[in-house]
């Protein structure tokens, strides 16, 4: 497409049709939702009317009277008030100023017609500005306002944006790890509550926020679902059904999105599999899946949580869960049902207290209530490995988990978190496994969506073996303490990397040259590269003599500084010379010219007998 | 029949009428034109307005145009009416009542436009 006209012509009309009828679409929901709060409006104005009118009439009528009744000026001769005396002179009085008789002192007959003008406007002004204010504190007319204000908000950003449907608890953690992280987000909820508390959060950037029904597509197509920087939909509803209609929107709506979506039972997964392919995030199902990783692999499993957690985040402890023996799960509901079934493909035995009557298939069962201590007692603790308080009450888990604990210290201990309230208690408790269904989701979403480089290196690191992620564990921690610090994308392209390329295109780039310190090349940079991407290839951890490519994506973690660091080396021209030769190339045009012999040979525009 | 649209009839050629009114006549005499006709017009026309307010058609917009259109244009001729009779040395001359009715006659054509959407709306209004 060498020809400008030609090219411009595809911009124009070359867009995929589809691409422009699901664009029409969104737009005509979004219209739909604004033009609704414009009714409002119009119809705040409609009731307006009224009053104003009132106010017209007495304030004219009042005028009129005063310039056609007679009075007399400072000598005693007749006169009129004219217009705008009898018009400032109502206003003064209207308003309850009252500055007194002007340009004369009124005649009795002029007293008498202001008394009543007195009354007539005092009562019309009241009732304008009381149906004014009312009509301000009526709610559809607020809500209307937000939402107005709310779209022109959304409808400004422009900067890639996250958009959160439903902000609970896991919305908070979420945002806050976002905002952390400076990406921009959107807030749609229908609590009112959990909306003022937006402008109580510090978040460093300003979030828009809605009270507004996430099912309605109108609300989404508001808050930039069409917009063309809304980079992912996030559903973290608690409402399974409210996830299912976001999801099905956004499919629908906007199917080149990528839609993240809370859910807890399998039927509605899979109902959510049938729009395109969401990514379903079942806080259960994961638990199951990091005990499972934990009993296997401790150190892999305390490398993910860690990473899950985003910056800032402690080194959590390294657990240590009994690879044999028999665990006892109590509560058999969603998480009893997972768990059991993870533990029992790891090999281990699994007895399950339920009060109902579960229909588990092969197990030990005891009908119970798992509080009641005789119950217990019947589930043989002595001889038990681990315990989970599985149970949807706080109350229950973890007076669960005391009991267990009384009767045999050396239990591994997993409890259920339920609500956000309880977490000094829990960790009061110190649990060994602590399910927090909420932070689960939030940490696995933000895991998936702050790099997809971070979400590919999570899923690929256990397949690595436990030793080589205690390695990585102590690396880190080596290198940022118990704290992790940030974790950012480094590509190596043209655009991004303009002062590498003539270093990655000469074919021997290894690695350890570009993570050494711009101000002296001897000290390290205090950065890890984690993974390094080249196509859909990956290499986890790639050690120095890895030899970079043009192209190649990394996923680094480490300090700010270097961070900073290395933009410097990737993009302004001279440093990585520098980093990999140990030979200071001047910047400056002048010193350019005056010092060629100073270049490097290695650099492609360098011609060798060009010396002055 | 309806009585909001009689009132808003009412309203909009009352203000049209009034305002000729005053217009009407030489324009550089003082006596021609009378001061309470130019209060009256002034009147109606915020009355006209307001009825004017909310209403959502492409044609309601316009209608609300024209009548904030006149009312600028006779307050405006109000406010130097006012200055001519207070403040100016002069008085009312035969230039400041050029001035008044000249605004006044700007504030008319904005009310024929008001007139002829009336009309426009009522002829295009078709039964059934």
């Amino acid at each position: 497409m060498s020809n400008p006209l030609l090219t411009f012509w595809k911009n124009i009309f070359g867009q995929d049709a589809d691409e422009r009828r699901i664009r029409r679409a969104t737009f005509r929901v979004a219209a739909h939702s604004a033009a609704e709060a414009s009714a409002t409006v119009f119809l705040i104005l409609r009731r307006m009317r009224v009053p104003l009118i009132v106010l017209i009439v007495i304030f004219s009528v009042s005028v009129l009277g005063l310039t056609l009744i007679p009075g007399q000026d400072a000598e005693g001769d007749p006169m009129r008030m004219g217009f705008f005396d009898a018009f400032y002179v109502m206003s003064y009085t209207a308003t309850t100023i009252g500055f007194g008789e002007i340009p004369y002192p009124f005649t009795y007959n002029q007293r008498m017609w202001v008394t009543i003008s007195i009354y007539l406007t005092v009562v019309g002004w009241a009732y304008a500005i009381g149906s004014l204010l009312a009509l301000l504190q009526d709610r559809a007319f607020r809500s209307a306002l937000a939402l107005q204000h709310f779209s022109r908000k959304v409808a400004r950003l422009r900067e890639p944006f996250l958009l959160i449907a439903g902000y609970g608890r896991t919305g908070e953690l979420l945002g806050h790890s976002f905002d952390a992280l400076g990406r921009r987000f959107v807030v749609l909820d229908r609590d009112n509550e959990r909306i003022d508390g937006l402008e109580l959060d510090s978040y460093h950037a300003d979030v828009p926020g809605l009270t507004a029904d996430a099912r309605d597509p109108g609300h989404l197509a508001v808050a930039g679902l069409g917009h063309t920087c809304c980079e992912a939909v996030v559903a973290l509803t608690d409402d399974e059904e409210a996830n299912l209609a976001i999801v099905m929107a956004a499919a629908l709506l906007r199917p080149d999105l990528p839609v993240i979506a809370r859910v807890t039972s399998r039927t509605i997964a899979e109902r959510m599999q049938a729009f395109g392919s969401p990514s379903t995030v079942n806080p259960f199902d994961r638990f199951g899946d990091h005990l499972r990783l934990a009993l296997r692999a401790p150190a892999s499993y305390q490398l993910l949580t860690w990473l899950e957690s985003g910056p800032g985040a402690a080194l959590p402890e390294r657990g240590a869960p009994p690879r044999s023996g028999r665990w006892i799960v109590c509560g058999y509901g969603r998480l009893g049902r997972e768990l059991t079934n993870d533990l029992r493909a790891e090999g281990l035995e699994v007895t399950v207290i339920e009060s109902g009557s579960p229909d588990v298939e092969n197990a030990d069962v005891l009908v119970g209530d798992g509080s009641d201590p005789w119950v217990l007692a019947q589930a043989d603790l002595d001889r038990a490995v681990g315990l989970v308080a599985g149970t949807d009450n706080d109350t229950t888990n973890l007076s669960l988990v005391a009991a267990a604990r009384r009767s045999n210290p050396d239990l591994f201990l997993a409890a259920r978190q339920n609500r956000a309230a309880s977490a000094p208690l829990f960790a009061a408790m110190e649990i060994d496994a602590l399910l927090v269904p909420t932070e689960v989701v939030a940490h696995e979403v933000y895991a998936q969506l702050s790099t997809p480089l971070l979400w590919r290196f999570l899923r690929e690191m256990p397949a690595m073996g436990d030793d080589w992620a205690a390695h990585i564990v102590d690396r880190l921690r080596g290198l940022c303490g118990i704290k992790l610090q940030s974790l950012w994308k480094v590509r190596l392209t043209p655009e991004e990397a303009p002062a590498a390329e003539w270093w990655l295109t000469a074919g021997d780039a290894p690695l350890g040259d570009l993570l050494r310190n711009p101000e002296n090349r001897d000290e390290p940079l205090h950065a890890i590269v984690l993974l390094v991407m080249r196509g859909r290839e990956v290499t986890l951890a790639p050690d120095d003599g890895f030899v970079l490519q043009p192209g190649d994506e990394l996923l680094v973690a480490g300090w700010a500084a270097a961070r900073r660091a290395l933009d410097t080396a990737l993009l302004v021209p001279g440093v990585l010379e520098y980093l990999v030769t140990g030979a200071r190339v001047p910047s400056s045009w002048i010193w350019r010219r005056l010092k060629p012999a100073a270049r490097p040979t290695r650099r492609p525009d360098a011609v060798p007998g060009r010396r002055a | 029949m309806n009585l909001e649209k009689v009132v808003f009839g009412f309203f909009v050629l009352l203000a049209a009428t009034l305002n000729f009114g005053f217009f009407i006549g030489d324009i550089d005499n003082p006596e021609l034109h009378n001061p309470y006709e130019l209060f009256a017009a002034v009147v109606v026309n915020l009355i006209a307005t307001v009825l004017k307010f909310g209403d959502r058609t492409q044609i309601g917009a316009v209608h609300l145009a024209t009548s904030l259109v006149a009312d600028l244009q006779l307050i405006g001729a109000a406010l130097m009416f006012g200055y001519a009779t207070y403040v100016s040395t002069a008085g009312m001359n035969e230039a400041w009542t050029a001035s008044v009715v000249s605004l006044s006659g700007g504030a008319l054509l904005a009310n024929i436009v008001s007139v002829v959407l009336l009309v426009v709306e009522t002829v295009s209004f078709h039964r059934g």
